[in-house]
Parts: structure tokens; sequence; C-alpha cells
């Protein structure tokens, strides 16, 4: 029997033709996604997995001198919220406001808002996470964020500065001048995610880490700045003086050791700090200094050879020049050698210098010392002070006004550095703040700092001896130190005030300059007092306060007392 | 006449006119080589898939430990930030002078003759002392 072979159905070739029609669709479709555009499909989809998260660099730490943290960077957390994603904001606000400390209507606001994201609380501590995260609130999450944190508050805030919270951007003080080296450079992560958001953990995980940023080891001692701080507070009370500065300085060095300005406040806190308490007014802030100016003009004479110490003067009652009268207000013999002229700050001794001196001169001495010039310390916005020049200078009463310490507009730190060249046998050293940079590695950058020398060594000399006659038997008696010799000079002037362009009738500037101890100064002082109301003057309300900052400064440095 | 292939010619027989037959020792070993195949597989696969689980646990514990890296070094600064608000001056000094130590107001210097250039016995007269704090509790 033969049999026939059963010819194709017509359904079983149209299912052929469908199937042969799809699996070529489907080879197609592979061949396009597996081949021609393999590289832009693989690459979407690694698009959607992968994310890259910057990782903030740590901002270095700020160091006093002897390795204390005055500014350190901590972890904290910030708490934001996705208002889309919270059905019952009301619920939310409340049991979220006492983890947060922030008012339950405050929250509801913000969580009110038609946007995706918005911070609840910034900055908190770290502990609270978990109470955060344990509440299990839909919509609200928890990011761990730098924080900078000052843990001595108020002690050198002046000095250190604050940055900004939202980016720990330097603002103020060390922070903003520094704020390059201290910042570090960001890093990335770059890592692979699945739908969850959990890392796929043999996805890419490509790190480049972040750079840290370099330490600040600072000149200022932390115990001296708290003594500075004490006694000028102190002062301040005594003396209802709208503020006050202190400059405390190594004058071999240069090195700041303390740097205070009241009214102060604390990096930490700064929601209701008034602006005028955040100028470091020892650098940015002028003002006339009075008697304290006579070193420069007496040291400008003494180094001339128009005077020595034992040269001496006539003195009249007073010296007028058109329309004004210059005084003195102590009691003092009718002749008075050089050194008594400082002894008894006599103006009108110091003025019979200054004409011998001259204009020209005078502005010599001035400029080598500093006066007209910014020092160029490490420290943002510091005033040059105002120091015209000679050819500007009136022919009547300018030399006597500047050889007093009137007509020149100087910074404490510039008034201190004047007293530290003499301290340091005529040379004067660039101030500074910063003692080193240790950068992430550990290399330490050196500095230079720029050195002049004004008076010679003799000349210095002479000048130490007068202004320890001042506080031995002249008019900084109250700066005397138990068990050290000292030496400084008193200056009281007029405050001249900017609005009015004219001097004030009751303010004064009350300030007191001296170094100790006076054989070998380790530490120069400058103390200066706005507008004190009662002992208002530099040796009854500045000089008392130079000693007491003196005998810390000089018990924390181990210099021992002198002998006899 | 139409032409025919062979194989249609006639109908399909239900067994093969020829076949090979194999010994039942070269089938075992047939078999077993088949079976070596698939163990050998299975084996390479367990082991792939072993490793797969061992990379991916140790990937696993390698972010605990960057976690653990990451508490400890907030712990670390939390310590630092916390010896440094310790070692504040101004704490100090509120805690001393809650234990009654004021800076004195007057203050007296003791010279000690000798100190500066030590005279004969005074080496001697040391050692004594310093046996005598070295003694103290």
């Amino acid at each position: 029997m033969e049999v026939q072979p059963r010819r194709p159905h017509g359904r079983l070739i149209g299912v052929g033709v469908v199937l042969v029609v799809a699996w070529s669709l489907i080879g197609y479709r592979l061949t396009v996604v597996q081949g021609a555009r393999a590289d832009e499909f693989a690459a979407q989809g690694l698009d959607q997995r992968l994310q890259r998260l910057t990782i903030a660099a740590d901002r270095g730490t700020i160091f006093d001198r002897d390795g204390r943290e005055l500014a350190v960077t901590v972890d904290s957390i910030s708490v934001y919220a996705n208002p889309q994603e919270i059905a019952n904001p009301v619920d939310v606000s409340r049991t979220l406001a006492p983890l947060v400390g922030r008012e339950a209507r405050d929250l509801l606001s913000a969580l009110a808002s038609d946007t995706e994201f918005v911070y609840l609380a910034r900055q908190l501590d770290l502990s609270l996470a978990d109470a955060i995260r344990q509440a299990n609130l839909p919509g609200v999450y928890v990011l761990v964020e730098p924080k900078r944190v000052y843990p001595s508050g108020d002690l050198a805030a002046h000095v250190v500065g604050f940055v900004r919270p939202d980016d720990n951007e330097g603002l103020e003080g060390l922070e903003f001048f520094y704020d390059e080296a201290l910042a570090g450079t960001p890093g990335s992560l770059l890592v692979e995610r699945d739908p969850e958001g959990m890392a796929i953990p043999q996805g890419r995980h490509q790190i480049e880490p972040a750079e840290p940023g370099a330490d600040l080891v600072l000149t200022i001692k932390s115990e001296i700045q708290f003594a500075a701080g004490e006694a000028l507070a102190a002062a301040m009370e005594r003396t209802g003086a709208a503020a006050g500065s202190i400059v405390v300085i190594d004058p071999a060095t240069g090195a700041i050791l303390a740097m205070v300005n009241l009214p102060s406040y604390d990096p930490n806190d700064r929601s209701a700090v008034p602006e005028e308490a955040l100028r470091n007014r020892a650098v940015t802030d002028v003002f006339e200094p009075g008697s304290t100016q006579k070193v420069v003009t007496i040291s400008g004479a003494l180094e001339t050879g128009l005077v020595t110490p034992a040269t001496t003067f006539q003195i009249p009652k007073q010296i007028g020049i058109l329309d004004t009268v210059f005084e003195d207000f102590t009691d003092h013999a009718d002749v008075l050698s050089v050194t008594e002229i400082v002894t008894y700050s006599s103006n009108l001794g110091t003025i019979l210098i200054g004409d011998q001196l001259g204009a020209r001169r005078m502005h010599t001495y001035m400029s080598a010392f500093g006066q007209g010039t910014a020092t160029g310390i490490d420290f943002p916005g510091e005033a040059s002070g105002v120091l015209r020049d000679p050819a500007d200078w009136c022919l009547t009463t300018c030399v006597a006004s500047t050889s007093i310490g009137y007509r020149v507009s100087v910074t404490a730190l510039q008034m201190a550095m004047v007293y530290a060249t003499v301290a340091n046998d005529g040379v004067w050293v660039q101030p500074h703040l910063v003692a080193e940079i240790v950068d992430a590695t550990g290399v330490r950058v050196p500095f230079d700092f720029l050195q002049r020398r004004v008076l010679s060594v003799a000349t210095a000399e002479e000048m130490r001896s007068m202004l320890q006659a001042v506080v031995e038997v002249g008019t900084g008696s109250l700066a005397a130190v138990p068990g050290y010799r000292v030496g400084g000079k008193t200056g009281t002037t007029e405050k001249y005030l900017e609005e009015s362009q004219a001097y004030s009738e009751d303010e004064v500037v009350a300030s007191f300059i001296g170094m100790a101890p006076i054989d070998d100064p380790r530490v120069v002082i400058a103390v200066v007092l706005d507008s004190p109301r009662t002992d208002a003057t530099g040796g009854r309300g500045a000089a008392p306060v130079f000693s007491a900052v003196a005998l810390a400064a000089l018990h924390q440095l181990g210099v021992a007392p002198d002998a006899g | 006449m139409v032409a025919r292939s062979y194989s249609l010619a006639y109908p399909v027989s239900g067994t093969r006119p020829f076949h090979v037959i194999i010994g039942p020792r070269t089938r075992q070993r047939r078999i077993g080589g088949w079976i070596g195949l698939a163990f050998t597989l299975a084996a390479v696969f367990f082991i792939m898939i072993s490793t797969r689980v061992a990379l991916d646990r140790n990937a696993f514990v390698l972010e605990d430990i960057r976690n653990q890296i990451s508490v400890e070094e907030a712990r670390y600064w939390e310590l630092r930030l916390r010896v440094a608000e310790l070692q504040s001056p101004a704490r100090i000094a509120d805690l001393a002078a809650e234990m009654g130590m004021v800076y004195p107001t007057r203050l007296v210097t003791i010279e000690v003759p000798g100190l500066g250039s030590p005279g004969p016995g005074v080496e001697d007269r040391w050692v004594e002392l310093k046996m005598l704090l070295s003694a103290q509790p």
C-alpha cells in the first residue's frame, strides 16, 4: 500500500509564517538591542543604576600653639522632607517637633509647602539620628553633614572667625583668610544601586577620595588669650568702656600670643550677634595713639643723634600755635631730661623734640615703624591707618600734633608693633597668627616673615630704660607686675568721631602699651579701651589691665621673676 | 512513471534494519563519561556560584567595615571635641574657682642661693630630696 505524504495544511503554513516573522522581528530587535545599539542601551541602563555622590572634604582643624583644638569639624545630621510624600503633615510635625527642637507649627508650614525638598532642621547632634529614624515618618529623611564646631566658644572668636553653616565656607577671620587651605578638595563616589537604592555589592564602586584640608597651627596660646579676655572684661566693667582690645606679641618672632576684643560673640551661636561684635577691632579699627606715639618721636630723635636720654629741655607752661594751645597734664619740674619727658608723658617736651626732628624725619620713622601701612598680618580686612605725606602736613600745628600722637591713625596691632620693635632691639618682625600649615600628609609648610631694622640696638635699649621709668616712677605705675621689671607707656586721646569729623567732648581712648620683662622682653602687650567712663586715662584704665595680662603671660611662658 | 525516492517507495519499518550493538561495558563507560561530565559541570557551576556568593558576602562585609569606619571616625571626632571642650580654659577656670583656687593677691619671690651655680654638696642634697619625693605616695 502506498502511503501518500500529507500536504501541509494552510493554517500550519500560516502559523509557520507568523512564527518566522515573529522570530525574525525578535531576532531583529535582538540584533538591534544586543548589537547595533548595545552600547547605547548599556549606557542608559548603567546611567539609571549609577549614582555619583560628592564626598565632602574634611575641613582642616585649627589648633592653638599647644595643639588644643579651636575649630573642628564633626558629623551632624540634617533632617529634610519631601512634602509630596507626606499624607498627614499634622501628625508628622507633632511627632518630629520635640525630636528636632522646633515648634510644630513651624514644621507644619514647611511640610505644607509645594516643593519636593525642604530642610526641617540643620546640623543637629548625631545622637538624634536613631530616634528620628525609629519614628518611621514617611517622607522624612536624615542626612549626615559636616558641622564646624568651636569648642572654646568665644575664646578666640575674632581670630578664628566662622564658616557659613550651609557649605562650611569661611566667612570671617582665619576661617576666611585660609579658606582655600582649610577646605581641601572634594572627592566623588560612583556607586551602582538597585531600584531600591541599595548598593549592588558586585556593581561599580569607584571612589575618588576627597583630599582633606590642611590644619592650621596658630601662634595663639589659649591660656594667655583667656587671661587677656578676663582682664579686659573686668576692665570694661570697672571703667564702663564701650569696647576694648588687647594684643599680646612675642617681639622676637612677631607671633601673636593673644588677640582679644570685646564685645565678643560665640561662633557656635551667632543668631543674635550684633554686627559690631564681629569686628576684630585690634586689626580693623583705627584710633589716634596719643602719648603712646611719643616713643616713635623720641626714638627717632635718639636715633638721629638729636638728643640723648640725658638731654634737658626747658619746658614752657604751654605752647600756643594759632588757636591751638598745647599743655601738659602732669606736674613736673621746669627742666626735664628726655627720660623725664617720657616718664611724665610731657606733651610740651615731646613737641620740642618733635620740632627738632622735623616733619620729614618724623614721617620717616613713623613709616619705618609701620604706621600708615598694613602690617601684612595673615588676617582679612586689616586697616592700614592714616599717615599723611609730609608734603600735606600743615606748617602750623601738624608737627606738634603728630609728635604727641594726633593727626595719625593706627590700629592697636600697629602700635603694639612699634613697641615690639623697641623690645626686639630695634628689629620689626611681621606679626602673624598662623605658625604653620600642616597638610593632609603631615607636611609642614614653613613661613617666611618680613623683618627690618628700624632702630639701633643702643637706641632700643635707651628707649626701654625710659619705658621702665614710666612704670617705676611715672604715669604708668599701675602697670607694675609683681616680681618682674616691666616698661611701657600710657596714652589718652580724645576720641575722633568720623561721623562729625570732630573730637568728642566726653569720650576718650585710653591705652597702655608695654613689655615684660624689660631686660629681655618676652611679651609686648597693647591694651586699648574705647570710651571708658571712669578711670578714663591710660594710666588708670588700661595700665592695670597690662599688669594682669603680663603676669599671666609671664607665668604661662615660664619666665622666671627678676631677681632683687 | 513518477520517480519516487527510495525512502518513500517503501513503507517505513518500525525497526532499523541495521544497528550497532554496544556492549554493556562500553555503554557503562559512555554513561559514566556523561555522568562525569555532568558532575564536572555541576561542580564548576557550584564553584562559580560559591565564589560569587563568597564575593558578594565579602562585599557586604567590606561595606559593613566601611560603615563601621565612618561611625568610629565620627566617634573619634566627637571625643576629640569633648576633650577640647573639657580643656577649655574658661571651664577649667570656673572649676578652679569653685574649688577655691584663686590667683594670689600678693606674690612672694623666693630666691634660692646657689640655684644658678650649684655649690659643693648641692647635688648630694638634690639626690636626697629626689629620694624623699619619690617615696611620697
